[in-house]
């Protein structure tokens, strides 16, 4: 039942607001279908121009990690919530997470799939886990060690101990912190920002980035290179540039 | 051939390469580009040289992205193109045996983003304002900078800086990683001079080797990168005692 553990507010400004607070008796995998389904239903359609991701002061997306009977269970729980993740990054709009309490576990994996992390001086971060011989299973432990590097990610999962929103802040894990009970507002204001931008440039740009950074820096620059050439043949191009040049503000389509 | 858009000055063995496009702003027009490729070769091969300052100094910018009236009728043929040119600076940039340190005067913006991330260091005046406006006029960067950012601020600040196209400050850029020193503004060329004096003390061979090793670490698995340390550390040491 996807309903259960999220509600879903879409704005005219073209902003939807995903909120997945969770609760300790919504198991992981209820979780990761609501994120699946929420993701497919918003990604097909075009009057959403940005997603915002958010829980409440007490968390974002808690659950119970289901024990897993077997280890085939553990092996096809991880494989699907890794799958999700994938297509969370895959979205192809601007795609932003609001924190205003405990993100960890199972929200911080999702926190680290979409685009940036916006949080209130009220968050703490982290992988708490390893208490019950558990590390991170949808790729959390890859993005979090590329994101703030090997030695941040292994303090975090071998500790699981949370962090606060500053020490985040500081490493990199958040990349803006506000004071407590305005992340939501203040990242939503943000995303309004981004939305005003050219969606076509986002979407490629957004492509390239995740595509490039596993690949050697000659092959990433020769995909930047095409994707660039093929701005050239949209109409956000035209527009954005023109525009720029009669210092006017740029009415994109995406496309 | 004299420079229309750059002026070269060496001096206690550094080699400032300034742009200076005679304009508000240092475009990266394809006239610039070629410039800044042809000086780069020059400033590589003089050996009164042991470092290179690039900089837009002491004017208002380090250098802006492209000429956006020249750009602004580009097919994608044409972009390919200037894709390839602006690219191929970068990859001399990165080559060149010789450090290149980024002094970042003023508003960096774009393909200017992208130039001060192939140089090795980045030190930046008070008066910086960076940022990359590519979503803002329908496009992506072409000059690396989709791949150079990430791998120096992280995807996540990566991400927000070509999204939000926002011009960012000093002090933010700093704490994203993406300068690594800030000076005031009064004492800025004297910090960048003295700076860069003493990196130019250093011997030539311990920098350049030093410059690749870090370069082939962004790519290379650790085994091979340790291999190609071994071999490099060996080989100098062999130099220096043959001096």
């Amino acid at each position: 039942m996807p309903e259960r553990v999220c509600t879903i507010q879409s704005k005219t400004n073209g902003i939807t607001t995903v909120t997945i607070p969770g609760n300790h008796s919504a198991s992981a995998r209820d979780i990761l279908e609501a994120i699946r389904h929420q993701t497919n239903a918003l990604s097909s359609k075009n009057e959403i121009k940005g997603v915002l991701l958010t829980g409440s002061a007490r968390g974002f997306c808690c659950c119970q990690i289901e024990n897993s009977a077997t280890t085939g269970d553990a092996a096809a729980l991880s494989g699907f919530g890794q799958q999700v993740m994938f297509i969370l990054e895959k979205i192809g709009k601007p795609c932003i997470t609001a924190i205003e309490g405990e993100c960890s576990g199972l929200g911080l994996e999702v926190a680290l799939a979409c685009d940036f992390i916006v949080a209130s001086r009220a968050a703490c971060f982290g992988f708490p886990g390893i208490a019950s011989g558990l590390i991170p299973f949808c790729g959390g432990s890859q993005r979090l060690a590329r994101l703030v590097g090997k030695s941040k990610a292994k303090e975090l999962i071998y500790s699981g101990d949370l962090i606060d929103a500053e020490e985040a802040h500081r490493i990199g894990l958040i990349n803006r912190l506000h004071p407590e009970g305005e992340a939501l507002f203040l990242a939503e204001e943000l995303l309004a920002h981004i939305c005003t931008r050219s969606p076509n440039a986002i979407r490629i740009g957004g492509e390239v980035v995740n595509a490039g950074y596993d690949i050697d820096l000659q092959t990433a620059c020769m995909l930047e290179r095409d994707a660039f050439a093929l701005c050239f043949s949209s109409f956000d191009q035209r527009e954005g540039m023109q525009a720029f040049l009669d210092k006017r503000t740029p009415q994109f389509k995406g496309e | 051939m004299p420079y229309k858009k750059l002026r070269i000055v060496i001096k206690n063995r550094v080699g400032y390469l300034l742009l200076d496009a005679g304009s508000r702003f240092n475009k990266l027009s394809i006239t610039t580009i070629r410039e800044l490729k042809r000086a780069f070769t020059q400033l590589e091969e003089d050996m009164a040289a042991n470092v290179i300052v690039l900089s837009g100094y002491p004017g208002e910018s380090f250098a802006v992205g492209a000429d956006i009236g020249q750009m602004v009728h580009f097919s994608t043929n044409d972009a390919l193109h200037f894709a390839e040119l602006g690219q191929s600076l970068f990859e001399q940039i990165e080559s060149c045996s010789k450090p290149v340190i980024a002094a970042l005067n003023g508003i960096t913006m774009g393909g200017g983003c992208d130039l001060a991330m192939s140089s090795d260091i980045r030190l930046a005046s008070e008066s910086l304002r960076i940022g990359h406006s590519g979503a803002k006029l329908g496009i992506i960067t072409g000059f690396c900078g989709t791949h150079k950012l990430p791998r120096i601020v992280g995807k996540n600040f990566a991400r927000e800086i070509f999204m939000t196209s926002e011009i960012y400050s000093a002090a933010v850029a700093l704490q994203m990683g993406l300068v690594d020193r800030v000076y005031h503004e009064n004492e800025f060329w004297q910090k960048v001079s003295s700076f860069a004096e003493r990196i130019a003390s250093r011997p030539l061979t311990a920098l350049s080797a030093a410059k690749r090793l870090i370069n082939a670490a962004e790519d290379t698995d650790l085994r091979t990168g340790c291999l190609l340390e071994r071999e490099m550390a060996t080989h100098i040491n062999t130099l220096q005692k043959l001096n």
